[in-house]
């Protein structure tokens, strides 16, 4: 056997391996439940417009161009698309505007788990066909806005053929839909659609769901491996030159799911593993001293999007007052931390926004310094004065409703990050320097998400995750979620307005002053302490070309991994 | 007897039904974190474009409700607190409950559907125990043997039982994660020797081999967490069975048969075990609901997918159905392994069967 396991070399197949630490759990291009199930769809469907990691921005897949801007009135806006001619479904079928708005109409079907798409792209009120050219059309979108010219492109495109034959759907407009009532009397037709469309996601591969992406799904063992393949003949070859959105180059593409960082970096070092992305600060630095480590493997290390933040619960009446909060703010040693647990990769910011983002990153704001002394001042300033007794913490009156409030804290993070444990750890020290007590809560992710949902906490740490696309303060921080999924419950009058402005800005340039000013004032009120953005490191085969490291997720190029030719052997 | 174990066998049956009842509608109760998991709201920055209001979320979460079938009272009878009267009121909800329907559909064999990946719950436990039941039987056939070979052995007062027992011991202190990390890193590392893969049961399924080469490769993939669960398993059980083989042979019918010029392994093997042995068949069979539950650590540590990491994971996302439909199965295992042990009880000591 140990002959056997010495002559089986995988590194004879032609297939790339990539790790992944969980299962996508399905392949619905309308659930997505997490990046695995995102970065699988890309490899089997087109969307109109896709993430290009080399300019970091959407650019043109299934689509001919970005869409034309029409507005209308003061409360419409018309986007104007093209399909490219070369698309077409593996059967030659070529794809059309029909099959846009049969994927709009599908995400409004009942029966189907469709509940995000359906919040996410209801602000696509219409689908207009043009009579003359079946390739064209125009989405006429609720609102005006500068991110729907890209936000409208980003779903995958389902094929109307394959999915319904006989055009049932078609005798619903999308607004009908839209404005179905639940209670409505269930119509065969959609109950059969809906039927077809779970059978296709849930049932074995060879039923899946016809994508127009490069790729076929060839295999799929649950928490183990997925295997995607080439298809010889895809409609975007014929293009000259081919996009960096459409190009597909490995003839198999395997994801392993491993679960355990050790064992994934242990196969990493065997070449049983060709990427592995999003790898822990320590494993990573380790491979990196290593001599043999570093002549087998490339390194790469870019910022991303993902910012760790510590919120604070603003219905509590003890952290209701912004110069409260930002006395506690004080209490983070961010840099120490990024020291400590990235190993100085990373970076630290002054808001949500990536310091990355020229544009739009307010790079007039101070980082946040720490310093306990400070904190301690800014809470007698708040009006809290400290016990006779050191270790008795903090009180104030509670203002005209009488009593007294305590600075008594409850921080929760989850349970299985040893990252949030560390920051708690260092705040609770910190606190507890100048007299603040501070209760961990480490959380199971479950309990942690339902706690941050009806405010179960004083404090919390977590990632918050970004895209260089979208400025939707929205649900985060605006009053209309609060309860919902604004979890520090944080709004005021003039952020409202302002989180409202940016999300109906005309401009980029409006939204980027409005952006800077958003910031500013999120510092001022220190609903969120932004301590600083993740790094995303990524070891791979030093044969391995084309990976194109990036800021955006996945973190690189599947679909343009190339082996190299073989080096001569590491002695 | 046969009367016996059929009465024992309906007490077993109704035993796990309870269990997995009493699962089924304690998970239920909080169903809410079942959704939230099954359908997240933004909670990123730029996740969406437009947020929905307030009563859009709404209509989203009540059909997630409906679509995973919890938009029904959990049980007959619900208590609702009346606003009105001031007190908490009883309310008969028919057959249209959640427990009803779940309940009905285990009679039929519809084990229902995963929150997460909408497969038949059947179908994810097949799955899983297809790689669970050879990895946890190798190493409880194992362990079992090598526990017995040893305790003979060690019963026998060779000169190395002390420091074995030692030996044994400390291995048993060690956490099952330490066990099988120390096996990776040294067996299947190329710093060390990498005499073993690292993970999972076949790294390259698209390299053509014949039936014997993938059976030496999945025995190959087997050999550390095999070895991590049989280390970790064996030595409660060897020292257990040494400790009673030390007790049985200060007996006197140990004493007569070596009067008799019995050499001490044949006393033994011949006397003492069949004895010592009533402990050792009770965590023998312990180990039963073990084959079904599957080993989590070793799962993960392996990248192997079987019933451990499918059970944790379900009950971290909060995919009940799959969750309930494990504890169905580990709850059945354990209570049939109680079942086992009385039934080995009597074969190994026949004065067990007069007693009860």
């Amino acid at each position: 056997m140990l002959i056997f396991s010495c002559t089986s070399n995988p590194n004879k197949s032609d297939s790339i391996r990539i790790r992944w630490v969980h299962d996508p759990e399905t392949l619905d291009p309308m659930l997505l439940p997490n990046q695995a199930a995102f970065d699988a769809n890309n490899l089997l469907n087109i969307s109109l417009l896709q993430a290009d990691v080399l300019t970091k921005e959407l650019a043109p897949a299934l689509a001919e161009a970005l869409p034309a801007i029409q507005l209308v009135g003061d409360s419409l806006m018309k986007l104007g698309y093209r399909i490219k001619p070369a698309a077409a479904w593996d059967t030659g079928r070529p794809v059309l505007a029909s099959d846009v708005e049969f994927t709009l109409k599908l995400m409004f079907c009942p029966g189907l788990s469709n509940e995000v798409a359906r919040n996410q792209y209801r602000f696509i009120r219409a689908v207009l066909a043009d009579a003359r050219d079946p390739r064209r059309f125009a989405l006429v979108c609720q609102g005006q806005a500068i991110e729907y010219q890209k936000a409208s492109g980003e779903f995958f495109v389902l094929s109307e053929a394959a999915l319904d034959p006989r055009g049932q759907l078609r005798r619903f407009a999308l607004a009908d839909l839209q404005n179905r009532p639940a209670a409505a009397p269930p119509d065969s037709a959609l109950q059969a659609l809906a039927r077809r469309y779970v059978a296709a996601t849930t049932g074995h591969i060879s039923s899946q769901l016809p994508g127009c992406g490069p790729y076929r799904l060839v295999a799929w063992e649950k928490d183990r491996y997925l295997t995607f393949q080439r298809k010889p003949h895809w409609w975007a070859d014929q293009l000259r030159p081919v996009p960096f959105v459409l190009q597909a180059r490995p003839r198999l593409l395997r994801y392993v799911i491993i679960p355990d960082a050790a064992t994934a970096t242990l196969a990493l070092r065997r070449g049983d593993l060709d990427v592995y992305p999003q790898m822990p600060a320590h494993e990573f630095a380790r491979l990196q001293a290593s001599p043999a480590a570093r002549a087998s493997l490339s390194f790469y290390s870019t910022p991303s999007y993902d910012v760790v933040t510590a919120g604070f619960n603003t219905r509590h009446p003890a952290l209701a007052d912004a110069a409260t909060r930002r006395a506690l703010s004080r209490c983070f040693d961010a840099a120490g931390l990024l020291r400590a647990t990235q190993l100085g990769a990373g970076q630290r910011s002054t808001g949500v926004i990536s310091p990355a983002d020229s544009l739009n990153y307010n790079d007039s704001l101070a980082l946040l310094p720490f310093d306990p002394p400070g904190a301690a001042w800014l809470l007698r300033q708040a009006g809290w004065q400290r016990a006779g007794q050191a270790d008795s913490g903090w009180f104030r009156s509670a203002g005209l409703h009488g009593g007294r409030q305590q600075l008594r804290l409850v921080l929760r993070y989850r349970a299985d990050e040893s990252l949030f444990a560390t920051i708690a750890l260092q705040f609770q020290a910190t606190a507890a320097g100048i007299g603040i007590p501070v209760i961990l809560q480490p959380t199971e992710s479950g309990a942690f998400t339902m706690a941050l949902r009806t405010g179960d906490f004083d404090m919390y740490v977590r990632v918050l995750k970004g895209n260089p696309f979208m400025f939707n303060f929205t649900p985060v921080l605006h009053s209309s979620s609060v309860g919902i999924s604004n979890s520090t419950g944080f709004s005021t009058p003039a952020s409202d307005r302002l989180i409202e402005a940016i999300t109906t800005a005309d401009t980029r340039v409006h939204r980027a002053r409005l952006l800077r000013q958003f910031q500013a004032l999120m510092q001022q009120e220190a609903p969120l302490v932004p301590l600083f953005f993740l790094p995303n490191r990524i070891a791979a085969d030093r044969r391995l070309r084309g990976l194109h490291a990036s800021s955006l997720k996945p973190g690189y190029s599947a679909a343009t991994l190339e082996r190299g030719p073989s080096s001569s052997p590491t002695p | 007897m046969v009367r016996l174990v059929f009465w024992r066998l309906a007490r077993t049956g109704l035993a796990v039904w309870a269990l997995a009842s009493a699962v089924f509608l304690l998970s239920h109760r909080d169903a809410s974190a079942a959704l939230l998991l099954a359908a997240p709201t933004a909670f990123d920055l730029g996740a969406t474009h437009t947020a929905a209001t307030p009563a859009q979320q709404l209509a989203a979460q009540r059909a997630v409700q409906q679509r995973l079938g919890l938009d029904r009272p959990l049980f007959y009878l619900s208590r609702n607190a009346n606003p009105r009267i001031g007190r908490v009121q009883w309310h008969w909800n028919g057959r249209r409950n959640q427990y009803h329907r779940w309940a009905a559909g285990l009679l039929h064999g519809d084990w229902g559907t995963s929150f997460r990946t909408g497969q038949a719950v059947p179908a994810r436990l097949r799955a899983a125990l297809a790689y669970t039941l050879p990895l946890t039987g190798a190493a409880a056939v194992l362990a079992v043997l090598a526990a017995l070979a040893l305790a003979q052995r060690l019963a026998a007062a060779p000169w190395w039982q002390q420091p074995l027992r030692v030996l044994l011991t400390a291995v048993h202190a060690l956490p099952l994660f330490v066990v099988a990390l120390a096996l990776l890193l040294v067996f299947a590392n190329p710093e060390v020797v990498a005499w073993f893969p690292a993970y999972g049961l076949d790294q390259s399924p698209e390299v053509e081999a014949s039936a014997w080469g993938h059976l030496a490769t999945y025995l190959l993939h087997l050999v550390l967490p095999v070895a991590a669960l049989t280390l970790t398993a064996m030595p409660e059980l060897a020292l257990q069975l040494d400790a009673a083989l030390a007790r049985e042979l200060r007996t006197g019918y140990a004493t007569t048969a070596r009067a008799k010029g019995l050499a001490e392994p044949a006393v033994i093997r011949h006397h003492a075990l069949r004895n010592a042995l009533l402990p050792t068949i009770a965590q023998v069979t312990e180990l039963l609901p073990a084959l079904v539950a599957g080993a989590v650590v070793v799962e993960v540590v392996f990248a192997l997918p079987g019933m451990g990491r499918l059970l944790a994971e379900a009950a971290a996302a909060r995919d009940y159905p799959v969750l309930v439909g494990g504890v169905l199965l580990t709850g059945a295992a354990r209570l049939l392994a109680l079942l086992l042990a009385d039934l080995l009880y009597f074969w190994a000591d026949p004065r067990i069967r007069w007693q009860s």
